[in-house]
């Protein structure tokens, strides 16, 4: 090998190393802009523990059997109050840990967020992408159907959807999934259509790109800011959502699901019984709080005003 | 731009034949047509190799739309782009494989908004090295060294590699689209005002960069600018457009000592330069650019034209906007029946107005051009019948030095108004 | 050109003028050390290159900057209200002594340091200012007439309750009714039927007049028609046209132009100079005119000020800085607009670009671009100084500095 080889090899590697180096700064960057903000880090630290939490439940509660996802039933303790020993957050009406419930509820929590919001991200971005690209009447027909359902109220929609399916945390997931993916498809539409004009695709077609390279290197990745908070928001709404169907009893009796702990434990209230709700339900509240705090930093954070310099 | 020799294929390398862009506008819920901007309206001009065109002309006119259309970015209402290809001359919209490949690469273009046309979340390298990917002509550390090599030719070097686009200044910005324009070694490149928005003394970077690269490469441009000693500075022959059509053309430096249209003239008279006398006086168009979508008939230039003559195309459309701004009539005027674009009947609402209306047109309160035009006015109680001269499309023609210019003066009767 | 009285008296005088930016990178001083005066009735051009503090230094006289990110760090601005003569309103009589200026009715205020209400008080009325992009300055939901009225109620309302034949008790309502604030029932007395409506209608018929009559100023066609259209269904000129006629609707002393024509096209920007120029002239108001266009700066100011990186460099009357620029940016700037002659290629174009303005070095500003520069460029700060009554510059070639090599021209021209 001669020296010019060897050393053009050796900036073919520095090049790839730099050029890593250099996103690997812009990210930085994102983070360092969201670090800046308090109410941001406060939902991060949130959404930290909350993973911990859903992680290391095995190992902080031994796991229900057969199904640890099953609410154990300790028929001895019924509506222990907290502080009862082996019980720190007390004990519902059939005898289930409250505290077990808040922990791997967490799990569910996540499992119902990641599925749901995960499966609308990805079809919503196809479609929209497909909408906006496209055009004439692939996107008439794509956009009549997301006014139908966006002309729908979200919750009863998806309150109609998991009633028709019947009572399973299953049906919850499908149903908001199915209420959820045009909000995705509308954004990417609408970011699709306004980076379509801008200078640099028309860049890309003068020196000859294919259009598949013009969508994945150009549009696409200058579309997903908006998409990915609207995720992040979703994350905790989801939750939400989930928790109000399964509040009316649309899920399955007795999982250890934060939203059906809530509705088991709602009728008590009454007769003094608040734990057995209270907690689930501000475990609900700070998971929905702690995504919308984080979102919110991240659309600062990534907003090209701001982004860079 | 003699259109009267036929063009030789040898040293052209574009030929623009009667180019016309109209863009639909749409309406109401069911977007129906209901109309279109005619943004180019029949441009035709040739750029041979090495040469630099002109374009110029006040904004809204079509000098972008003109540029996106020879870059293949657009497709042409009707009319095409002829590419010389192999010694022939081929249009550039029923080019396929190899061929459209072919001149894809040989015709660059470069924005005005250097910001714009970068995509921000693309590092130099991937920037300026894309063509070369998206033709594998090099790959890795080969393709570094090439970037490398283009970017000293832009002036800029190895150290920029790794920035973003918003790291760098407005002239660096364009260095940069120059750079990448320079890729594939094309032979034309469309130059879409590249530098209006960028301060003088960067201008004249850009300016002498693009000068030597011309030099170096033997490349073809097409310079749109709205600039005119930009456009003196850089073209050898220029293209002045008014409302989607060409005005004058000609030799640069011929044009700028006796503009043969009264546009041209006009647009110089706008902005003297920085060497003229400093008294010199200045001289604005009256009005504004008509709307597209209804470009004024005969000579499009009519409604502005201090040189209107009779033959200049004077119609309803003139009548109707002179009585929009003439206070007493408009409001009672209830309708104007068109039997075409020359002759209509206007009704009022009262005698009083028809009245004023057929003595004003009579008077010194609208042009004498205007008034001479007229072949027919009819007072007939509340109504108003009026009727021009119907006058064809004023053509593009050559003049007796070679030159074009649409307008029905001689180049002798533009020039002494120009002296008085 | 203006005679010797008039050259006697600043209208606004701007004193070691220092306004900072706070940033991520530090400190950007955007406008560092500026100090020049406005004479009464002229027009004093202001350019350079973008980002040299032009906008900035306009902007501090109303105080337009947004304070957070926007440090006032020193100096002061000055503005000399004048009182219009009321023999001949404005023109120059002999009672005047041809200064169209009531004598003895002058007061100074520091506009950096009264209260925001006196600053508003101002705004618009002693001082006005224009924009680049007249779109974003007017109201879009708002008819023309009624923001050009606007303006009329804030600034002269007695003059509107005399015109409407009012009783001088009604200013205060009509006063607050303009500023938005208007006291429970004011509005309510104001639409009410009976002897209180007709007052209301007859204000509003006198404000039209005065409306139309501003308009009219700015050679609108129909200005009736005009004013009760919307900002978007003009064009970019009239829009322009519009807001002039809406800064000029109270006469005021000094008018800050910014960029006003650079958003419109050659033949269109023809015809707003005119206009400027013409309304200037008529009413003896003094123009700030900022632009980085020198042809253009050239044909309206009987002054101009070249700015570089937050100071300014060269000052002088338009004639002698065009004539015999002294400071090398000058030069490089006029140098660098294509001429007729210039060859091809050859343009002398001025290397690198504006510096950062983060705490920027002893040193000239302009050393680093200036092809004439010396190792005491580089250590020493020039400062503006005269070089002739009506020129002043602020370069070493022309005042040397104490030590060091002075540095001249001959050895880059020869
Ligand atoms: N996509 C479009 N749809 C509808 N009309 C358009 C479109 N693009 C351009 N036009 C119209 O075509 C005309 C010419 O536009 P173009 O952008 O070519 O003008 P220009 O001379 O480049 O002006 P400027 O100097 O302002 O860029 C204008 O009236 C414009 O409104
Ligand atoms: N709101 C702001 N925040 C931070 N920096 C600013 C702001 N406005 C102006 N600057 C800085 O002040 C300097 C001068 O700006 P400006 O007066 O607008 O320039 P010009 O008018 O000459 O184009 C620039 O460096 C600019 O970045
Ligand atoms: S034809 Fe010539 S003279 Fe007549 S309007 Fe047009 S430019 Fe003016
Ligand atoms: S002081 Fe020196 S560096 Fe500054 S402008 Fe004068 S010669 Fe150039
Ligand atoms: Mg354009
Ligand atoms: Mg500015
Ligand atoms: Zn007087």
């Amino acid at each position: 090998m001669t020296d010019v080889q060897q050393s053009r090899i050796a900036a073919g590697a520095m090049t790839a190393d730099t050029a890593f180096r250099v996103r690997m700064r812009r990210l930085f960057g994102v983070l360092q802009g969201m670090a800046s903000n308090p109410a941001t880090v406060i939902g991060l630290v949130i959404i930290a523990l909350m993973l911990v939490m859903a992680i290391f439940a095995p190992w902080l509660l031994e796991p229900n059997s057969p199904d640890p996802y099953q609410m154990p039933r300790d028929w001895g303790a019924v509506r222990k109050p907290p502080g009862t020993p082996g019980h720190p957050l007390g004990t519902t009406n059939e005898g289930g840990d409250v505290l077990y419930g808040v922990i791997w509820g967490s799990r569910t929590s996540l499992q119902l967020s990641l599925m749901v919001v995960g499966s609308t991200m990805i079809v919503g971005t196809i479609v929209g992408s497909i909408a906006g690209l496209v055009g004439g009447w692939v996107d008439e027909v794509l956009m009549r159907l997301v006014d139908v359902f966006l002309s729908i109220p979200e919750l009863i929609f998806a309150l109609a959807i998991a009633a028709v399916l019947g009572p399973s945390f299953g049906n919850i997931i499908l149903a908001l999934a199915v209420v959820l993916w045009v909000k995705y498809a509308r954004i990417m539409r609408a970011q699709v259509l306004q980076i379509k004009q801008h200078d640099f695709v028309d860049a890309a077609r003068v020196i000859g790109d294919s259009k598949l390279n013009i969508y994945l290197r150009d549009i696409l990745p200058n579309a997903v800011t908006p998409v990915t908070v609207q995720a992040t928001l979703d994350m905790g709404n989801v939750v939400l959502i989930g928790a109000t169907l399964s509040f009316i009893g649309l899920s399955e009796a007795g999982i250890a699901e934060w939203g059906v702990l809530v509705s088991e434990g709602q009728a008590g209230i009454a007769s003094g019984r608040w734990w057995a709700s209270t907690f689930p339900g501000l475990m609900i509240f700070l998971w929905a709080l702690a995504f919308n705090l984080v979102g919110d930093g991240l659309r600062d954070a990534l907003d090209p005003r701001t982004e860079g310099r | 731009m003699r259109a009267a020799v036929a063009p030789q294929a040898d040293d052209l390398i574009l030929s623009v034949r009667e180019v016309k862009k109209h863009y639909p506008i749409r309406e109401g819920a069911l977007q129906r047509v209901v109309g279109h901007v005619r943004a180019v309206d029949g441009v035709s001009f040739d750029i041979r190799r090495g040469e630099t065109v002109g374009l110029v002309g006040e904004s809204g006119c079509g000098k972008t739309t003109l540029g996106r259309v020879i870059a293949a970015l657009a497709d042409p209402t009707d009319g095409g782009v002829h590419y010389s290809m192999d010694g022939e001359m081929r249009r550039i919209d029923r080019l396929e494989g190899k061929a459209a490949q072919t001149f894809r690469r040989n015709c660059q273009m470069v924005f005005q908004d250097s910001f714009a046309s970068l995509n921000p979340r693309h590092l130099v390298i991937d920037l300026v090295g894309r063509p070369l990917k998206v033709y594998n002509e090099a790959a890795s550390a080969d393709l570094v060294e090439r970037v490398v090599e283009l970017l000293e030719q832009v002036g800029l070097g190895r150290q920029h590699l790794f920035r973003y686009p918003h790291q760098f200044s407005g002239g660096q910005r364009q260095r940069i689209s120059i750079a990448r324009a320079l890729a594939l070694n094309p032979e034309i490149i469309v130059l879409d005002e590249p530098t209006s928005a960028l301060d003088v003394s960067v201008q004249a970077q850009i300016l002498n960069l693009l000068n030597d690269l011309q030099k170096e490469r033997n490349l073809a441009y097409l310079f749109v600018t709205h600039d005119l000693s930009v456009v003196r500075h850089m073209a050898d022959r220029l293209v002045v457009m008014y409302l989607g059509k060409v005005a004058e053309a000609g030799e640069t430096q011929a044009i700028f000592d006796s503009p043969h249209h009264p546009y041209t003239r006009e647009l110089m008279a706008a902005k003297p330069d920085l060497e003229a006398e400093a008294n010199v006086e200045i001289r604005g168009l009256e009005g504004t650019v008509p709307d597209p979508a209804r470009p004024p008939q005969g000579c499009r230039f009519h409604t502005r034209c201090e040189l209107a003559t009779s033959a200049c195309g004077w119609e309803i459309d003139d009548i109707v906007r002179w009585l929009e701004d003439a206070p007493g009539m408009f409001e009672h005027l209830v309708g104007v029946e068109r039997t075409s674009e020359f002759a209509a009947e206007l009704a009022f609402d009262n005698e009083e107005a028809a009245g004023l209306l057929s003595m004003a047109v009579r008077s010194e309160q609208v042009p004498e051009a205007m008034r001479a035009a007229m072949r027919r006015l009819n007072l007939d109680g509340t109504k108003v019948e009026i009727e021009f001269e119907d006058v064809g499309e004023v053509e593009l023609t050559v003049r007796d030095d070679g030159r074009m210019a649409a307008c029905v003066l001689t180049p002798e009767e533009v020039a002494s108004w120009k002296n008085s | 050109m203006l005679d010797e009285r008039h050259c006697a008296a600043p209208v606004a005088s701007v004193r070691d003028l220092k306004v900072y930016f706070q940033s991520k990178r530090g400190i950007v001083h955007a406008v560092d050390g500026v100090s020049f005066d406005i004479r009464d009735g002229e027009t004093l051009g202001l350019v350079g290159e973008t980002g040299c503090g032009k906008s900035v230094t306009g902007r501090s006289f109303l105080r337009l900057l947004p304070v957070p990110p926007c440090i006032l760090a020193g100096g002061s601005v000055t503005f000399h209200t004048h009182v219009v003569c009321k023999a001949c309103a404005g023109v120059g009589c002999e009672a005047c002594d041809g200064t169209g200026r009531q004598a003895g009715r002058d007061r100074s205020v520091d506009l950096l340091g009264i209260s925001s209400e006196d600053m508003r008080r101002i705004r618009g009325d002693r001082i006005a200012m224009i924009f680049q992009d007249p779109g974003k300055a007017l109201n879009p939901t708002l008819p023309i007439g009624a923001q050009i009225a606007e303006v009329f109620l804030q600034h002269r309302t007695e003059e509107l309750i005399a015109l409407a034949g009012l009783p001088p008790d009604t200013v205060g309502a009509i006063r607050r009714f303009a500023s938005q604030s208007p006291r429970f029932g004011d509005g309510w007395l104001l639409s009410l039927p009976g002897p209180r409506r007709a007052q209301r209608l007859r204000v509003e018929e006198s404000l039209a007049k005065m409306v139309a009559d501003a308009l009219a100023e700015t050679q609108v066609p129909n200005p009736g028609k005009l004013m009760a259209r919307y900002p978007h269904e003009l064009s970019g000129g009239m829009r322009q046209r519009v807001m002039i006629a809406q800064a000029l609707a109270c006469n005021p002393d000094l008018l800050i132009a910014d960029e006003p024509t650079t958003a419109l096209d050659v033949t269109v920007e023809a015809r707003i100079l005119e206009l400027i120029r013409n309304l200037q002239q008529r009413r003896k108001t003094s123009v700030l005119y900022i632009s980085h266009d020198l042809s253009l700066v050239r044909r309206i100011s009987d002054r101009v000020a070249v700015m570089y990186a937050g100071r300014i460099v060269e000052i002088g009357t338009t004639a002698e800085v065009f004539a015999n620029p002294r400071h090398p940016y000058t030069r490089g700037l006029m140098a660098a607009v294509p001429g007729a002659d210039t060859p091809r290629g050859k343009l002398a174009a001025i290397r690198g670009t504006v510096p950062e303005l983060v705490d920027p070095p002893t040193a000239c500003r302009f050393a680093g671009r200036c092809p004439h520069e010396t190792g005491t460029c580089r250590s020493n700060d020039p400062v503006l100084e005269a070089i002739t009554p009506s020129q002043s510059v602020a370069c070493f070639i022309d005042h040397p500095a104490q030590s060091g090599e002075r540095p001249t021209y001959e050895r880059v021209t020869k």
